[in-house]
């Protein structure tokens, strides 16, 4: 009995320390910049454990607690999309002590999708580093006579109302690729949101819809195995990991793909006022990251290409993605939140 | 034989010492939060995950897995011993607390022990040597069938119903409401939330069962003013000859059930545990005394559970598809250690594969050990004065809810379905059909509202696809069954009685021919 009420504590005090670095106001202002950081600094990761973002951010936490010398945890705040997690990251007190892993969705998409948005996706961050981006794949059912990009356009134009494509979830970046895709080639298919990538490419490979527009590490394993067939990177560069992958504007001949540009990207963030000095730590240390072997090949064996550069590079970048998927949703017409 | 030298190579991996010890740790910790009210292994494991970074990725597979089974093994005790069910032993509430109240506490963990156990041993044999064949499964099931599937299980509401069946439908539609809160896959728009951002995602399934069985259950315990010691220091755990050789027939249905359901992503122990409870209803021996604590309500769903929860693992192994929320985080492991998963992971890894499956056999035995004998070491924590005990069930109610998502809400959404279950129990309305509508309901307006969109709005789609065209005629069937039943069930009453009942139905319709006069 003795035992089971301390294993209990003990689950409860490593949940309690998880949260701790979000929750503790200790220091802040000028004083406390000097010793930064004093204590445990926590990764906001607005998704639950498990998922591309969570996994990405365990991977920095890692190497950041070495370069900074104190433990750096990750502290899962799943719930609305992402917004919640994103939203209590904006609201938290900028002493450094709680950074943010932002991704196309929280500075991207949903800034344009949501209506009731508890955060400002420019003034409420202040940018650090660009760390990776990660490109969507054009992939169809391998028993259909579709083997390119054309051929795709050609097969939806001749069957019309025949395809279907799958995506992770309505607003989500496989979701609005699609829906950017009939807008610039014209083509109409049908929408069928799942809960999440998996269940979307059991559905492709199944037969049930035809087609997915999803990222790169989750549809790729499939690729090379055999059981869909890539007909397109949805960015302007083609992957380091799959060179034989054309690109969307590389690949079409019947429609003008070249201003097709698609993926889903990750950057470091910290709440608006978090001090300069702390901004460009950061910075410094996740750009050394970037240069060693081992996590600049996790990033590429996870389809990543990786990035890097000064805070203002991400800060630019942020801002071309929140105008580009301000057009698509309002072209695509998905209706806001 | 392929399997046999596999499993051979397979032992040769688990039974090193650093992956004995792994499992033993993995089983330990499973044990650990399958008794303890309220906390589920996917909190765990999204708790230890850093900690398997510096562990071989064989060992902290084999670690995470057995935390994940071994908890499906115990979870079974709470829910018999004081109602409080994690998400997959809901109905463990049922007949489980039942015997308890009944005093045979011991016969019913007992129970629960071994059809785990049976449960494992099944889904393993299941596991070694159709998984990669099973994988292929999934790709059978689209929307239509999961539709058909999900509409099966609706038809079982009758079976899972104690009492009044009126009111058993009525709490089951009760649930499948409360399953609609939350946004709507399809379009985004935000449904029942009462504007509260928290009710964006809608409410969870342990806030739900938690606050219906458990904390209404302690609240009524706190109303009811008599002093209640729930175990007098006897627990007779081993059960007489004709006991045991009730437990197998449900046992064994259970694990096929189990078995079965675990291979189907959105499948999976939560589902599992209510078909194994339903099937036994319909064709167990015992079938009569299903609902009022009988050794089938027990042992049917304690294997179907822990059978489902180890055949999970088939379509991320064997086509890197990972089912439900915890196999998402073994798959995060997988990926932090280097692996991607992938439709060849079996072949690309045997030794992980298999070295898993081996085991689970010996995690099988720890548990077995773990959860029967010692099981009365660990039920001495309920010899606790209830002044003590309730607040720290509360307690940990609360960290379970919190764990799930870190959310503070979530503790308060919990807390207000304790006060819903309170209610209900007082108006003496039986919350597993709630449950069951709650769990099928999104997934059954998800999986229509699909198929209406790939037959572009047409219902030949459910009788074109052979599956669903199948499970809908049984379903079919089923219903022209129960009501040719019910027919000569009333013909043959009325034949049998005939003087007493006769002024009853003449006084009816004069009744009302009455009204429109009236």
């Amino acid at each position: 009995m003795a035992s089971l009420t301390r294993r209990g504590l003990g689950v409860l005090a490593l949940g309690g320390s998880l949260t701790l670095g979000a929750s503790l106001a200790l220091g802040g202002g000028a004083q406390a910049q000097a010793a930064w950081p004093a204590r445990t600094v926590s990764i906001i990761v607005p998704y639950s454990a498990g998922g591309a973002t969570d996994i990405l951010a365990r991977k920095v936490a890692e190497g950041l607690s070495g370069a900074l010398g104190k433990t750096v945890v990750v502290d899962n705040r799943p719930g609305a999309g992402g917004t919640l997690g994103t939203a209590l990251a904006a609201r938290a007190k900028p002493d450094g002590y709680t950074l943010f892993l932002g991704q196309v969705s929280s500075h991207g998409i949903a800034p344009n999708l949501y209506t009731e948005l508890r955060y400002d996706p420019v003034k409420s961050f202040v940018p650090i580093v660009f760390i990776e981006t990660i490109p969507n794949i054009l992939a169809v059912n391998k028993t259909l006579p579709i083997n390119s990009v054309d051929e795709l356009i050609a097969y939806a134009k001749a069957h019309p109302d025949a395809l279907n494509f799958a995506s992770s979830g309505t607003g989500a970046s496989t979701h609005l690729s699609g829906e950017m895709f009939k807008a610039f080639t014209g083509i109409s298919m049908t929408h069928v949101p799942f809960h999440g990538s998996a269940q979307a490419l059991v559905s492709v490979m199944g037969g049930q819809t035809q087609m997915i527009f999803d990222n790169m590490p989750s549809v790729y394993p499939y690729v090379t195995a055999g059981n869909l067939k890539a007909l397109a990177v949805t960015t302007l560069k083609r992957s380091p990991q799959a060179p034989d992958i054309p690109t969307l504007a590389e690949a079409t001949k019947s429609a003008d793909l070249s201003r097709y540009d698609v993926s889903a990207w990750f950057g470091l963030f910290a709440p608006a006022d978090t001090p300069r000095p702390i901004v460009d730590r950061v910075n410094a240390a996740v750009n050394a990251m970037l240069k060693e072997p081992g996590f600049a090949k996790f990033i590429v064996e996870t389809g990543g290409v990786p990035e890097g550069g000064t805070p203002e590079d991400l800060g630019r970048f942020a801002d071309s993605e929140l105008k580009k998927w301000k057009t698509v949703i309002e072209q695509a017409g998905v209706p806001k939140q | 034989m392929d399997v046999i030298t596999n499993l051979a190579s397979g032992f040769e991996h688990a039974l090193t010492w650093s992956n004995l010890l792994y499992c033993a740790i993995g089983c330990v910790i499973g044990t650990l939060i399958g008794l303890l009210p309220g906390l589920g292994p996917l909190a765990t494991i999204s708790l230890l995950l850093p900690l398997t970074y510096s562990i071989p990725v064989d060992g902290a597979l084999i670690m995470l897995a057995g935390i994940y089974y071994g908890a499906q093994y115990g979870d079974s005790v709470s829910a018999i011993t004081m109602k409080i069910p994690h998400a997959s032993s809901i109905v463990a509430c049922i007949d489980g607390y039942q015997m308890t109240l009944k005093g045979r506490t011991g016969l019913a963990l007992f129970t629960a022990g071994v059809s785990s156990f049976i449960g494992g041993t099944v889904a393993i044999v299941v596991l070694a040597f159709l998984a990669p064949l099973l994988g292929q499964v999934a790709f059978l099931f689209g929307p239509a069938e999961y539709f058909a599937l999900m509409l099966l299980g609706f038809v079982c509401v009758s079976l899972v119903t104690t009492g009044s069946l009126l009111n058993g439908l009525a709490m089951c539609l009760l649930g499948v409401l409360l399953g609609q809160i939350g946004t709507d896959l399809e379009s985004g728009t935000l449904r029942f939330t009462l504007g509260l951002a928290p009710l964006a995602d809608g409410v969870s399934v342990v806030s739900v069962a938690l606050g219906c069985f458990g904390i209404a259950e302690i609240c009524r315990n706190l109303d009811a003013r008599e002093e209640r010691t729930p175990f007098n220091g006897k627990i007779h755990l081993m059960p007489s000859w004709p006991e045991f050789k009730r437990i197998l027939p449900s046992a064994l249905r259970g694990s096929a059930v189990g078995s079965l359901l675990g291979i189907l992503p959105g499948g999976g122990p939560t589902i599992a545990q209510f078909a194994a409870y339903a099937i036994d209803k319909k064709v167990s021996k015992y079938r009569h005394e299903i609902g009022s604590g009988s050794i089938e309500g027990v042992a049917g769903q304690a294997a179907a559970d822990e059978a489902a929860a180890r055949t999970s693992f088939i379509p991320l192994m064997s086509i890197g598809i990972p089912e439900n929320a915890v196999m998402a985080l073994m798959m995060a492991a997988f990926i932090m250690k280097g692996i991607q998963p992938g439709p060849n992971m079996i072949a690309k890894h045997p030794d992980l594969f298999w070295g898993l499956v081996a085991s689970m056999w010996i995690g099988n035995c720890f548990l077995l050990i773990l959860n029967v004998p010692l099981v009365r070491f660990w039920l001495s924590l309920f010899k606790i004065p209830y002044s003590v005990l309730f607040p720290s069930i509360l307690f940990f109610c609360c960290v379970g809810t919190y764990s799930v998502n870190n959310n503070l809400d979530d503790v308060l959404i919990t807390a207000g379905f304790g006060l819903l279950g309170y209610v209900l129990m007082r108006l003496s309305l039986d919350p597993a059909p709630l449950m069951l509508g709650f769990i099928l309901g999104p997934m059954l307006e998800e999986n229509f509202r699909r198929a209406m969109l790939l037959g572009r709005g047409s219902f030949t789609v459910f009788v074109t696809q052979p599956i669903s065209a199948t499970l809908l005629g049984f379903i079919a069937v089923l219903i022209g069954v129960q009501i040719a039943y019910a027919v000569m069930g009333i013909r043959t009453h009325r034949s049998k009685t005939s003087d007493v009942e006769r002024p009853v139905q003449t006084t009816a319709p004069a009744a009302i021919i009455k009204a429109p006069g009236l």
